[in-house]
């Protein structure tokens, strides 16, 4: 389970979008805290070629400034009842000046920042609950280096070792909770081998070489477990979405805000869309499609590959902003070369996550995928950042 | 019939009540006065009790609004992996946990001579500032995870400088800002331990919604850079919990609770579990003992103003005789007089009540100051400057004056009652007041005596956390004034019998002598409230005077070494300022050291109540404090420290509080698990209240794993100057208060006397209402003999021999009162020093009336009285026969 396919048709930047937003909600802080001198650290930047070890990989890389772990996902009760979930776990490196601590492993340290976010949405009742968690590496957040463990106050993704004996496939457990009364313990369950996006294992994000990152994807996980609503425990199952990206690159000028989407498709195939906004509203070169074949096969394609329409919008009524709220994608398959198009329907209308810990509002969902005959055919998780205010400067 | 009522008590109290007050405004306001100060002396100790109380503030509770429960360790402080061990605990529960660490800024010394306490203090809170944030969705703390930046608020900016970025960073009250122009990136000079620092201010502490605004006082950092500053690496002194907003969070927290528990009791214990609410209580009782005893000496006072009450209600039946003999043969029945009388008592008691409010709301701003000095002193570290005004103290108060009005006047209400019609031609003649009987019987005054005396053999009423109440002691004092008061009035009868034998030529002495020969039950209740004036005041007196003295001997001989040096930080018992280990080896090492005891102190709790362990030098101890012993050691043993690992050294406090005596067993909570010491011998000590347990220093330091120093003492070689070795030190160490013995004498006796500042006010209010009440006494007597007075007038004797008369009248009803007040003094006095406060807070003083001043206090009463009198009698003398008031 622990094989990975190289992309294969272009060399665009893809998916830098998490990266992004978690380099926008750390560096409004960090920049605040004032921690890089004039000279910029000595980072890690993504290498070609890398090879990749398993769980190791799976774990953190203090050595490059940004990662992320994030999960998203679609579950069922007994009941029939809907929900979607995120959960987002952000690390970033400090690089303060020393302040007098060199204990190994302080409770209070100031070498790494975690930020995390955690969503759960009721499709029944439409209600949307989410929290955020900020803290310091030491006793209340950190990550192993040497496999998948990271926590961040009693929210964690840890990897399950394997009980099946060897060759029974690796999982991860996703323990979660919002507020007081909704709480998740969820078994995530690769049903697809891992992907890695970008050329060679390396991901780049803008024209500057050193703007790249190492994107590892879970593209479709089984997912069971129990979740707590209002207090009242039930077991759920359905299918995820599992994103783990690092590097030390900062975003590219020009960029306002960006538009993401992962798809999966009953049918077997996920598609991943990042559509990065200019500030005169034109979709970035970097922009880009990648479908995913049921054999894990990834083949990306450019912005003159697709087209992205919001057709209906909705204003939230906490920040007033105002998000697409129906998307249409028409993207050309490369198999066929054909276009198929793609309506993109939030299941929930308000899913926005306004900030008060890490600074960006932003609206991240789950979502339904009707075809052009208003068929569903898919469950997807849209991404819409940067329609608040403007990301630019901020990264 | 009813509207006939109604209309009649409306008349009684529009013709009759009101229109007497008015004709006699100065008497009614005198008497509202009086009544007045009693009631403020008791509401303002009240509320100065009650802001004593809510000073010790939970400040946590003001930045992260209540938490839910917390932990402690049961002695000293948490090591920081609690934390993670906590978390795995909770396994994934929805709960904050907030490190908190705790600590004393103190401004720089500027004077070298300055008093203790004079400089202002700080509160350092220690909070992980990053993660305060996520408690953004708890009903505060907002303020700390929000975006805003502008000048001053602690947004991001603010908070990842101060957290990441800034190990001097702090936030500070609006108040403080306001008070020292600080602003977003000044400097805050202190002195925390023995580090001499310039804070830097990061930014504002936001107020919550439903909190009080942060006091001044309180500084918030971030908790790892506090550790530093105060030497405490890897050290919290509590975690607090803070539930998710939900529903039923109680039951949450008792599911949370219940999983450390089991934690806990799986291993040796090693966590207390509370909550914010046991803290504030816990201190509460703390300092119930000495509230109360503190209310208790207020309600004898208000007893002196019930005196007076009585007195002047029944003058007032006394001048209104003729008038009340009218209204009866107009028809109004012995009832309706009566309740217009109670009636009029009722809103003396309002009226008085309420005036006493606005009087006891200005005392308690001064007694605040007093009491919050003593319970920083003794108790815990409290920032309170002001008392708020309370309603339901001002309730109470109020009610207290109304029913005390009322009982007081309800003696001469059946007085009124009973004047008949036919009296009218009897107007004139003597009338016997109403508690004549009472006061004329001196069986009584014996079994009183004897019933005091009695009492004055029950233990102290115990309450929670160790405090002590001596009510029975209390009750004894109540019965000696009250036997005081019955033996004043024989006195008095005594002294006039005995002038009249001595058959001196003098009118004005006959004269008085003739009224006091057989004293009425008016000149009988004068001189009782003279004696519970006097008796109170004096015996106050005598045990401010006892403690003096007791303090003096016991200073002299505890400072006896050259050099006491502390954090200059340290400024009361309970600061938390402590010498990190590297710098009081430096001090010790200076060359001109001969012998040096280092002090560490612990809090602990015993058995649910809390004390002080000390670890030092216990040879030391011997050789340089001199201790006093209640019980002695047996053998040397206990000061070698080669062979004390088990033995302890406890004050008397210790002793009387858990009733231990030498030889007893103790075992003490440390982080390394319990350790029994025995106790080897109790010694008198008069530092606090909550009593000392000594043991040898390294065991302290091995069982606490700590060597931070609350004070070190040093003995210098043969022929070193004190004041030039304290000179070089203090260049070497800016943030350590070096002090000599003889000025470390001089100021614990200031700060001695300064806890018994608020005792002299209640002296002076005590003088003030019997003086008050002996003119009014006397004001009635002359009026009730006008016709006399204008007959002897007649007679041919001078208005000034009359004036003499009532001046000799006044001088020796207030010579008994004020002789037998006296007596009763020595015996409050001895109950006082004996048994309250031995009682209350275990320390045994040394009996020694203030003669000089006790005769002054009798001579000032006496010659008041007299001049008093004279004045009452030179206005009677002007008085026609008939008149209304």
């Amino acid at each position: 389970m622990k094989t990975m396919r190289q992309n294969t048709l272009c060399n665009r930047p893809v998916r830098p979008s998490l990266s992004q937003l978690a380099a926008i909600l750390l560096s409004v802080t960090l920049a605040a805290a004032e921690p890089h001198s004039a000279t910029p650290p000595a980072h890690s930047l993504p290498q070609p070629g890398r090879k990749f070890v398993f769980p190791r990989d799976h774990g953190s890389h203090p050595g490059f400034d940004i990662e992320w772990w994030y999960v998203t996902g679609h579950l069922l009760s007994p009941t029939q009842t809907p929900f979607g979930f995120q959960a987002t776990f952000f690390r970033r490196s400090l690089d303060l000046p020393d302040s007098g601590r060199s204990t190994a492993l302080p409770a209070f340290g100031n070498s790494q920042l975690y930020l995390a976010h955690m969503a759960l949405v009721d499709i029944k009742t439409g209600d949307f609950l989410y929290q955020e968690r900020l803290n310091r590496d030491g006793w209340d957040a950190g990550s192993a280096t040497n496999t998948l463990d990271v926590h961040n106050g009693n929210w964690s993704l840890r990897i399950v070792p394997p009980q099946d004996g060897p060759g029974a496939g690796e999982r991860f457990l996703l323990r979660g909770t919002v507020g007081a009364d909704q709480s998740f313990a969820l078994t995530l369950q690769p049903q697809k081998a891992m992907v890695v996006f970008g050329t060679n294992g390396v991901s780049r994000k803008a024209a500057d070489p050193t703007a790249a990152s190492h994107y590892l994807t879970y593209s479709r996980l089984a997912v069971s477990g129990n979740l707590t609503r209002q207090g009242a425990t039930q077991t759920v199952s359905g299918q995820a979405w599992m994103d783990h990206e690092f590097s030390s690159s900062q975003l590219g000028a020009g960029q306002v805000g960006w538009d993401w989407l992962c798809l999966q498709f009953f049918e077997g195939r996920e598609l991943m869309a990042y559509r990065l906004r200019r500030s005169d509203g034109s979709t970035d070169p970097f922009s880009t499609v990648a479908w995913i074949d049921t054999d894990c096969r990834v083949r990306q394609t450019g912005p003159d590959q697709f087209r992205w329409t919001v057709l209906e919008h909705w204003i939230s009524p906490k920040t007033r902003t105002k998000y697409p709220a129906l998307i249409r994608l028409d993207a050309v398959n490369p198999d066929n070369g054909r276009t198929n198009c793609f309506l993109i329907q939030p299941l929930v209308a308000d899913q926005e996550l306004a900030a008060r810990v890490g600074g960006v509002s932003y609206w991240e969902g789950a979502c339904r995928v009707l075809d052009e005959h208003k068929k569903e055919i898919g469950r997807a998780y849209l991404e819409l950042t940067g329609y608040g205010e403007s990301l630019k400067g901020k990264f | 019939m009813a509207a006939s009522n109604q209309s009649v008590r409306r008349l009684l109290w529009s013709r009759f009540t009101w229109r007497h007050w008015r004709l006699a405004p100065v008497s009614s306001i005198l008497l509202l006065l009086i009544l007045s100060m009693g009631v403020a002396a008791f509401f303002s100790i009240r509320l100065a009790n009650r802001a004593a109380v809510a000073g010790f503030q939970t400040l946590t509770d003001l930045i992260t609004s209540e938490s839910d429960g917390l932990i402690t360790a049961p002695a000293g402080t948490l090591p920081d992996s609690v934390l993670a061990e906590l978390r795995t605990v909770l396994d994934g529960a929805p709960v904050n946990l907030v490190p908190v660490l705790e600590g004393n800024a103190m401004r720089p010394r500027r004077d070298d001579n300055e008093k203790f306490g004079s400089r202002p203090g700080f509160h350092l809170l220690g909070l992980d500032l990053l993660a305060l944030s996520n408690l953004a969705g708890q009903a505060g703390a907002s303020g700390w995870g929000g975006s805003k930046k502008e000048s001053g608020k602690p947004g991001r900016q603010n908070v990842f400088q101060s957290a990441l970025n800034d190990s001097l960073g702090v936030f500070i009250s609006d108040a403080l800002a306001r008070s020292d122009g600080l602003k977003l990136g000044s400097e805050l000079a202190v002195v925390v331990n023995e580090h001499a620092v310039r804070l830097h201010i990061n930014g504002i502490i936001p107020t919550l919604p439903d909190r009080p605004a942060p006091p001044q006082d309180l500084l918030v950092m971030d908790l790892p850079a506090l550790q530093r500053l105060t030497d405490k690496p890897g050290r919290l002194d509590r975690v607090e919990f803070v539930l998710e907003p939900g529903p039923k969070r109680s039951d949450q927290w008792r599911v949370i609770r219940r999983r450390i528990e089991t934690a806990n009791s799986a291993t040796a214990p090693h966590w207390v579990i509370g909550s914010s609410a046991d803290r504030r209580v816990a201190a509460g009782t703390m300092t119930q003992a000495f509230r109360l005893n503190l209310t208790l000496l207020s309600l004898l006072a208000l007893l002196v103003g019930l005196y007076l009450v009585f007195q002047g209600l029944d003058g007032a039946v006394v001048r209104r005789r003729h008038e009340i003999s009218v209204l009866r043969s107009l028809g109004v029945t012995s009832r309706q007089i009566q309740a217009a009388w109670l009636a009029e008592a009722a809103t003396t008691g309002l009226a008085g009540g309420l005036l006493g409010l606005g009087l006891g709301w200005l005392g308690a701003q001064v007694a605040v100051k007093f009491v919050g000095q003593t319970v920083n002193a003794l108790y815990y570290a409290n920032s309170v400057h002001s008392a708020s005004f309370d309603f339901p103290e001002a309730l109470a108060a109020l009610l207290v004056a109304v029913a005390a009005s009322t009982l007081a006047g309800w003696r001469p209400a059946r007085l009124a009652a009973e004047t008949p019609p036919a009296q009218i031609a009897a107007r004139g003649g003597t009338s016997q007041a109403p508690a004549g009987k009472f006061l004329a019987r001196p069986d009584l005054g014996c079994g009183l005596a004897v019933l005091g005396w009695l009492l004055t053999f029950l233990p102290p009423l115990r309450l929670t956390g160790g405090g002590r109440l001596s009510l029975a002691a209390y009750a004894a004092a109540l019965c000696w004034l009250f036997a005081g008061g019955i033996f004043a009035g024989s006195l008095l009868a005594a002294l006039g019998r005995f002038l009249q034998w001595l058959r001196l030529d003098s009118v004005p002495l006959r004269l008085a002598c003739s009224h006091l020969r057989a004293p009425g039950g008016r000149h009988r209740l004068a001189a009782a409230a003279l004696v519970c004036a006097v008796g109170m005041t004096a015996g106050m007196a005598i045990l401010v005077a006892s403690f003096d003295t007791t303090m003096r001997g016991w200073i002299a001989r505890t400072f006896q070494a050259d050099l006491y040096i502390s954090s200059d930080g340290a400024q009361t018992a309970s600061s938390l300022s402590r010498i990190s280990a590297a710098t009081w080896r430096r001090v010790v090492a200076h060359p001109a050291v001969s012998s040096a005891n280092i002090l560490q102190v612990m809090e602990i709790n015993l058995g649910g109540i809390s004390t002080l362990l000390v670890g030092n030098h216990l040879g030391f101890f011997r050789d340089f404090a001199h201790p006093a012993w209640m019980e002695p050691p047996l053998d040397e043993q206990v000061f070698r420290a080669d062979k004390n690992g088990e033995l302890a050294l406890v004050s008397e406090s210790f002793s009387d509080r858990f009733r231990l005596h030498r030889g007893d067993p103790v075992e003490l909570p440390t982080p390394s698990g319990p350790r029994r010491v025995t106790i080897a011998g109790v010694f008198s000590d008069y530092g606090n209240e909550r009593g000392s347990i000594l043991v040898e220093r390294r065991n302290f330091t091995n069982w606490f794993g700590n060597e931070l120093a609350v004070s070190l003492i040093l003995s210098l070689k043969a022929g070193r100057d004190a004041e030039t070795i304290r000179g070089e030190l203090r260049a070497a160490h800016p943030g350590l208060g070096i002090f000599t013995s003889g000025y470390l004498r001089g100021e614990a006796l200031r700060i001695f006397r300064q806890t018994f500042a608020l005792t002299y006010a209640l002296e002076l209010i005590g003088v003030v209402v019997a003086v008050a009440g002996l003119v009014f006494t006397l004001l009635s007597l002359l009026w009730e003999r006008r016709a006399d007075l204008a007959t002897l007038r007649a007679l041919g004797l001078r208005r000034n021999e009359l004036a003499g008369a009532a001046a000799l009248e006044g001088a020796l009803t207030a010579a008994a009162g004020t002789g037998m007040g006296l007596l009763v003094s020595l015996a409050l006095g001895w109950l006082l020093v004996h048994r309250v406060n031995k009682q209350t807070f275990g320390w045994t003083l040394q009996t020694d009336p203030p003669w000089i001043q006790l005769s002054l206090l009798a001579l000032l009463v006496v010659a008041s009285a007299a001049a008093a009198g004279g004045l009452a009698g030179l206005w009677a003398t002007r008085l026609p026969a008939e008149r209304e008031e």
